[in-house]
Protein backbone atom coordinates (compact mmCIF):
# COMPACT_ATOMS: atom_id res chain seq x y z
CA UNK A 1 0.00 0.00 0.00
CA UNK A 2 1.34 3.28 -0.96
CA UNK A 3 1.40 6.83 1.49
CA UNK A 4 -1.48 7.84 -0.72
CA UNK A 5 -3.46 4.66 -0.72
CA UNK A 6 -2.78 4.41 3.57
CA UNK A 7 -4.69 7.17 4.32
CA UNK A 8 -7.42 7.20 1.54
CA UNK A 9 -8.49 3.34 2.93
CA UNK A 10 -9.37 2.29 -0.04
CA UNK A 11 -12.21 5.15 0.06
CA UNK A 12 -13.28 3.99 3.50
CA UNK A 13 -10.90 6.67 5.04
CA UNK A 14 -13.93 8.76 6.68
CA UNK A 15 -15.07 5.56 8.98
CA UNK A 16 -11.77 3.76 9.68
CA UNK A 17 -9.77 6.83 10.55
CA UNK A 18 -12.37 8.37 13.15
CA UNK A 19 -12.81 4.57 14.72
CA UNK A 20 -9.23 4.35 15.45
CA UNK A 21 -9.11 7.90 16.34
CA UNK A 22 -12.44 7.11 18.87
CA UNK A 23 -10.24 4.12 20.05
CA UNK A 24 -7.25 6.31 21.10
CA UNK A 25 -9.99 8.76 22.94
CA UNK A 26 -11.55 6.33 24.80
CA UNK A 27 -8.32 4.56 25.79
CA UNK A 28 -6.62 7.75 26.91
CA UNK A 29 -9.74 8.61 28.92
CA UNK A 30 -9.93 5.47 30.72
CA UNK A 31 -5.99 5.84 31.71
CA UNK A 32 -6.57 8.95 32.78
CA UNK A 33 -9.50 9.27 34.63
CA UNK A 34 -8.34 6.22 36.77
CA UNK A 35 -4.90 7.25 37.62
CA UNK A 36 -7.29 10.81 38.42
CA UNK A 37 -9.08 9.06 40.34
CA UNK A 38 -6.25 6.96 42.46
CA UNK A 39 -4.50 10.31 43.03
CA UNK A 40 -7.64 12.10 44.52
CA UNK A 41 -8.41 8.95 46.55
CA UNK A 42 -5.04 9.20 47.60
CA UNK A 43 -5.22 13.16 48.53
CA UNK A 44 -8.45 12.25 50.38
CA UNK A 45 -6.73 9.71 52.75
CA UNK A 46 -4.02 12.14 53.40
CA UNK A 47 -6.38 15.07 54.33
CA UNK A 48 -8.30 12.79 56.41
CA UNK A 49 -4.86 11.79 58.09
CA UNK A 50 -3.98 15.39 58.71
CA UNK A 51 -6.99 16.40 60.32
CA UNK A 52 -7.21 13.79 62.44
CA UNK A 53 -3.56 14.21 63.52
CA UNK A 54 -4.45 18.38 63.91
CA UNK A 55 -7.89 17.20 66.35
CA UNK A 56 -5.16 14.49 68.32
CA UNK A 57 -2.91 17.49 68.91
CA UNK A 58 -6.39 19.95 70.01
CA UNK A 59 -7.03 17.31 72.74
CA UNK A 60 -3.66 17.11 73.90
CA UNK A 61 -3.60 20.57 74.40
CA UNK B 1 -5.34 -24.37 49.55
CA UNK B 2 -7.62 -21.22 49.96
CA UNK B 3 -4.82 -18.82 51.34
CA UNK B 4 -4.66 -16.73 48.05
CA UNK B 5 -8.60 -16.45 47.89
CA UNK B 6 -8.46 -15.03 51.52
CA UNK B 7 -5.77 -13.21 50.52
CA UNK B 8 -7.93 -12.07 47.64
CA UNK B 9 -9.87 -10.78 50.10
CA UNK B 10 -7.47 -8.38 52.18
CA UNK B 11 -7.18 -4.65 51.40
CA UNK B 12 -3.99 -4.03 52.15
CA UNK B 13 -2.60 -7.23 49.86
CA UNK B 14 -4.93 -5.99 46.68
CA UNK B 15 -4.04 -2.37 47.17
CA UNK B 16 -0.18 -3.79 47.24
CA UNK B 17 -0.87 -6.70 44.21
CA UNK B 18 -2.76 -3.86 42.00
CA UNK B 19 0.11 -0.88 42.51
CA UNK B 20 2.80 -3.84 41.23
CA UNK B 21 0.93 -5.05 37.89
CA UNK B 22 -0.49 -2.27 37.08
CA UNK B 23 3.08 -0.73 35.59
CA UNK B 24 4.04 -4.32 34.31
CA UNK B 25 -0.09 -4.45 32.38
CA UNK B 26 0.04 -0.87 30.86
CA UNK B 27 4.01 -1.75 29.64
CA UNK B 28 2.46 -5.20 27.76
CA UNK B 29 -0.62 -3.19 26.52
CA UNK B 30 0.83 -0.62 24.78
CA UNK B 31 3.66 -2.87 23.06
CA UNK B 32 0.49 -5.16 22.05
CA UNK B 33 -1.59 -2.33 20.82
CA UNK B 34 1.21 -1.13 18.85
CA UNK B 35 1.73 -4.23 17.28
CA UNK B 36 -2.03 -4.62 16.56
CA UNK B 37 -2.73 -1.45 14.77
CA UNK B 38 0.52 -1.23 13.16
CA UNK B 39 -0.22 -4.51 11.28
CA UNK B 40 -3.62 -4.11 11.25
CA UNK B 41 -3.95 -0.65 9.13
CA UNK B 42 -0.28 -1.57 7.20
CA UNK B 43 0.05 -5.30 6.82
CA UNK B 44 -3.38 -7.09 6.99
CA UNK B 45 -4.62 -7.36 3.40
CA UNK B 46 -8.01 -6.11 2.79
CA UNK B 47 -11.23 -8.30 2.81
CA UNK B 48 -12.66 -9.48 -1.10
CA UNK B 49 -15.87 -7.98 -0.06
CA UNK B 50 -15.51 -4.97 2.25
CA UNK B 51 -11.91 -4.02 1.06
CA UNK B 52 -10.38 -1.34 3.70
CA UNK B 53 -13.29 -1.02 5.81
CA UNK B 54 -12.82 -4.12 7.33
CA UNK B 55 -10.28 -3.04 9.31
CA UNK B 56 -12.62 -1.49 11.57
CA UNK B 57 -12.86 -4.63 13.01
CA UNK B 58 -9.03 -3.95 14.66
CA UNK B 59 -11.19 -1.50 16.91
CA UNK B 60 -14.54 -2.77 16.97
CA UNK B 61 -14.01 -6.49 17.75
CA UNK B 62 -12.04 -5.71 20.95
CA UNK B 63 -14.12 -3.47 22.42
CA UNK B 64 -17.23 -5.75 21.87
CA UNK B 65 -15.34 -8.35 23.41
CA UNK B 66 -14.81 -6.18 26.11
CA UNK B 67 -17.77 -4.55 26.83
CA UNK B 68 -19.04 -8.25 27.65
CA UNK B 69 -16.13 -9.57 29.61
CA UNK B 70 -16.14 -6.93 31.79
CA UNK B 71 -19.87 -6.56 32.56
CA UNK B 72 -19.30 -10.68 33.49
CA UNK B 73 -15.99 -10.14 35.71
CA UNK B 74 -18.38 -7.10 37.35
CA UNK B 75 -21.14 -9.63 37.68
CA UNK B 76 -18.89 -12.26 39.65
CA UNK B 77 -17.11 -9.17 41.71
CA UNK B 78 -20.49 -8.15 42.84
CA UNK B 79 -22.06 -11.94 43.37
CA UNK B 80 -18.43 -12.39 45.64
CA UNK B 81 -19.05 -9.28 47.73
CA UNK B 82 -22.73 -9.93 47.76
CA UNK B 83 -23.11 -13.51 48.85
CA UNK B 84 -19.28 -13.99 51.15
CA UNK B 85 -19.65 -10.52 51.88
CA UNK B 86 -16.33 -9.74 50.72
CA UNK B 87 -15.46 -6.11 50.77
CA UNK B 88 -12.82 -6.35 47.50
CA UNK B 89 -15.84 -7.85 45.05
CA UNK B 90 -17.74 -4.82 45.71
CA UNK B 91 -14.55 -2.16 45.51
CA UNK B 92 -13.81 -4.80 41.56
CA UNK B 93 -16.90 -4.64 40.53
CA UNK B 94 -17.31 -0.54 41.04
CA UNK B 95 -13.57 -0.55 39.47
CA UNK B 96 -15.10 -2.71 36.08
CA UNK B 97 -18.26 -0.49 35.56
CA UNK B 98 -17.04 2.86 34.13
CA UNK B 99 -14.43 1.10 32.27
CA UNK B 100 -17.05 -1.24 30.97
CA UNK B 101 -19.11 1.25 29.68
CA UNK B 102 -16.61 3.26 27.84
CA UNK B 103 -15.60 0.04 26.00
CA UNK B 104 -19.86 -0.32 24.92
CA UNK B 105 -19.77 2.82 24.07
CA UNK B 106 -16.91 2.11 21.42
CA UNK B 107 -18.53 -0.91 20.27
CA UNK B 108 -21.42 0.71 19.44
CA UNK B 109 -20.33 3.70 17.55
CA UNK B 110 -17.28 2.22 16.07
CA UNK B 111 -20.03 -0.55 14.42
CA UNK B 112 -22.43 2.38 13.55
CA UNK B 113 -19.41 3.68 11.44
CA UNK B 114 -18.65 0.24 10.17
CA UNK B 115 -22.76 -0.47 9.60
CA UNK B 116 -23.10 2.56 7.03
CA UNK B 117 -20.96 1.53 4.37
CA UNK B 118 -21.39 -2.28 4.52
CA UNK B 119 -25.68 -1.94 5.63
CA UNK B 120 -26.67 1.99 4.56
CA UNK B 121 -27.45 2.50 7.69
CA UNK B 122 -25.70 4.32 11.37
CA UNK B 123 -28.61 1.93 12.87
CA UNK B 124 -30.60 -0.56 12.63
CA UNK B 125 -32.85 -2.44 15.31
CA UNK B 126 -30.86 -5.85 14.79
CA UNK B 127 -30.79 -8.22 17.89
CA UNK B 128 -27.08 -7.99 17.78
CA UNK B 129 -27.22 -3.94 17.93
CA UNK B 130 -30.02 -3.70 20.38
CA UNK B 131 -28.97 -6.07 23.04
CA UNK B 132 -25.68 -4.07 22.92
CA UNK B 133 -27.61 -1.17 23.75
CA UNK B 134 -29.19 -3.12 26.62
CA UNK B 135 -26.05 -3.67 27.63
CA UNK B 136 -25.04 -0.01 27.71
CA UNK B 137 -28.33 0.88 29.44
CA UNK B 138 -27.45 -1.94 32.02
CA UNK B 139 -23.62 0.10 32.93
CA UNK B 140 -25.63 3.55 33.55
CA UNK B 141 -28.00 1.04 35.48
CA UNK B 142 -25.25 0.23 37.36
CA UNK B 143 -23.17 3.08 37.55
CA UNK B 144 -26.43 4.95 38.92
CA UNK B 145 -27.48 2.82 41.30
CA UNK B 146 -24.03 2.61 42.97
CA UNK B 147 -24.04 6.48 43.55
CA UNK B 148 -27.96 6.71 44.59
CA UNK B 149 -27.42 5.57 48.03
CA UNK B 150 -26.16 7.66 50.98
CA UNK B 151 -24.94 4.10 52.59
CA UNK B 152 -22.20 2.57 50.22
CA UNK B 153 -23.26 -0.60 51.54
CA UNK B 154 -26.30 -0.40 50.27
CA UNK B 155 -25.59 1.14 47.04
CA UNK B 156 -23.08 -1.75 46.95
CA UNK B 157 -25.29 -4.55 47.17
CA UNK B 158 -28.08 -2.73 44.99
CA UNK B 159 -25.45 -2.17 42.11
CA UNK B 160 -24.38 -5.89 42.69
CA UNK B 161 -27.73 -7.63 42.34
CA UNK B 162 -28.70 -5.35 38.99
CA UNK B 163 -25.20 -6.69 37.60
CA UNK B 164 -26.25 -10.40 38.45
CA UNK B 165 -29.56 -9.97 36.69
CA UNK B 166 -28.35 -8.23 33.90
CA UNK B 167 -25.31 -10.68 32.61
CA UNK B 168 -28.61 -12.84 31.57
CA UNK B 169 -27.57 -10.06 28.73
CA UNK B 170 -24.71 -11.73 28.15
CA UNK B 171 -25.23 -15.16 26.25
CA UNK B 172 -28.15 -13.07 24.57
CA UNK B 173 -25.62 -10.62 23.14
CA UNK B 174 -23.33 -13.51 21.47
CA UNK B 175 -25.57 -15.70 20.33
CA UNK B 176 -28.12 -12.92 18.92
CA UNK B 177 -26.74 -13.71 15.81
CA UNK B 178 -28.00 -17.43 15.86
CA UNK B 179 -31.14 -17.16 17.67
CA UNK B 180 -32.12 -14.35 14.79
CA UNK B 181 -32.38 -13.19 11.77
CA UNK B 182 -29.80 -10.55 11.85
CA UNK B 183 -27.72 -7.89 9.35
CA UNK B 184 -24.58 -8.47 11.91
CA UNK B 185 -22.02 -10.98 10.86
CA UNK B 186 -22.13 -14.75 12.54
CA UNK B 187 -19.07 -15.85 14.83
CA UNK B 188 -15.58 -15.25 13.16
CA UNK B 189 -12.71 -16.24 15.50
CA UNK B 190 -14.36 -17.65 18.44
CA UNK B 191 -16.35 -20.87 16.86
CA UNK B 192 -15.66 -24.19 16.60
CA UNK B 193 -13.40 -25.71 14.00
CA UNK B 194 -11.40 -23.27 12.34
CA UNK B 195 -11.58 -19.35 12.22
CA UNK B 196 -13.29 -18.08 9.10
CA UNK B 197 -10.35 -15.20 8.34
CA UNK B 198 -7.07 -15.52 7.71
CA UNK B 199 -4.52 -15.82 9.88
CA UNK B 200 -2.44 -12.34 7.97
CA UNK B 201 -5.83 -10.60 9.09
CA UNK B 202 -5.99 -12.65 12.59
CA UNK B 203 -3.17 -11.91 14.13
CA UNK B 204 -3.45 -8.35 14.44
CA UNK B 205 -6.97 -9.31 15.91
CA UNK B 206 -5.73 -10.90 18.64
CA UNK B 207 -3.02 -8.60 19.60
CA UNK B 208 -5.48 -6.00 19.73
CA UNK B 209 -8.16 -8.12 22.08
CA UNK B 210 -4.54 -9.17 23.78
CA UNK B 211 -3.57 -5.48 24.20
CA UNK B 212 -7.20 -4.70 25.21
CA UNK B 213 -7.03 -7.02 28.18
CA UNK B 214 -4.04 -6.42 29.33
CA UNK B 215 -5.32 -2.45 29.19
CA UNK B 216 -8.34 -3.44 30.71
CA UNK B 217 -5.85 -5.72 33.76
CA UNK B 218 -3.78 -1.53 34.08
CA UNK B 219 -6.82 0.40 34.49
CA UNK B 220 -8.55 -2.05 37.02
CA UNK B 221 -5.39 -1.85 38.80
CA UNK B 222 -5.13 1.93 39.19
CA UNK B 223 -8.73 2.23 39.66
CA UNK B 224 -8.89 -0.56 42.34
CA UNK B 225 -6.28 0.93 44.36
CA UNK B 226 -8.64 4.29 44.45
CA UNK B 227 -11.75 2.17 45.55
CA UNK B 228 -9.27 0.58 48.35
CA UNK B 229 -8.24 3.85 49.67
CA UNK B 230 -11.57 5.51 49.72
CA UNK B 231 -13.43 2.28 51.34
CA UNK B 232 -10.32 1.84 53.96
CA UNK B 233 -9.22 5.62 54.49
CA UNK B 234 -9.60 5.34 58.37
CA UNK B 235 -7.67 1.72 58.54
CA UNK B 236 -4.16 1.95 60.30
CA UNK B 237 -2.74 0.04 57.38
CA UNK B 238 -3.88 3.28 54.63
CA UNK B 239 -1.71 5.60 57.65
CA UNK B 240 1.20 3.29 57.29
CA UNK B 241 1.13 2.91 54.01
CA UNK B 242 0.93 7.04 52.96
CA UNK B 243 3.04 8.01 55.78
CA UNK B 244 6.13 5.54 54.41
Amino acid sequence: MNGGGFWAMGGYARYVWPCFALAAVVFAWNLMSARRYHAAARLRARRALIMEAAEGDEHRS
Amino acid sequence: MWTWFYKLASPPHVYSVAGAFAPWFLGLAALTLGFGVIDGLAFAPPDYQQGDAFRIIYVHAPAAWMSTFIYTTMAVAGAIGLIWRIKMGHAVAAACAPVGASFTVLALATGSLWGKPMWGTYWAWDPRLTSELILLFLYVGVLSLRSAFEDAARGDRAAALLAIVGVVNVPIIHYSVVWWNSLHQGATVAKLGKPSIDTAMLWPLLSMLLGSMLFFGAVLCFRLQGEVLNRERQASWVRQALKS
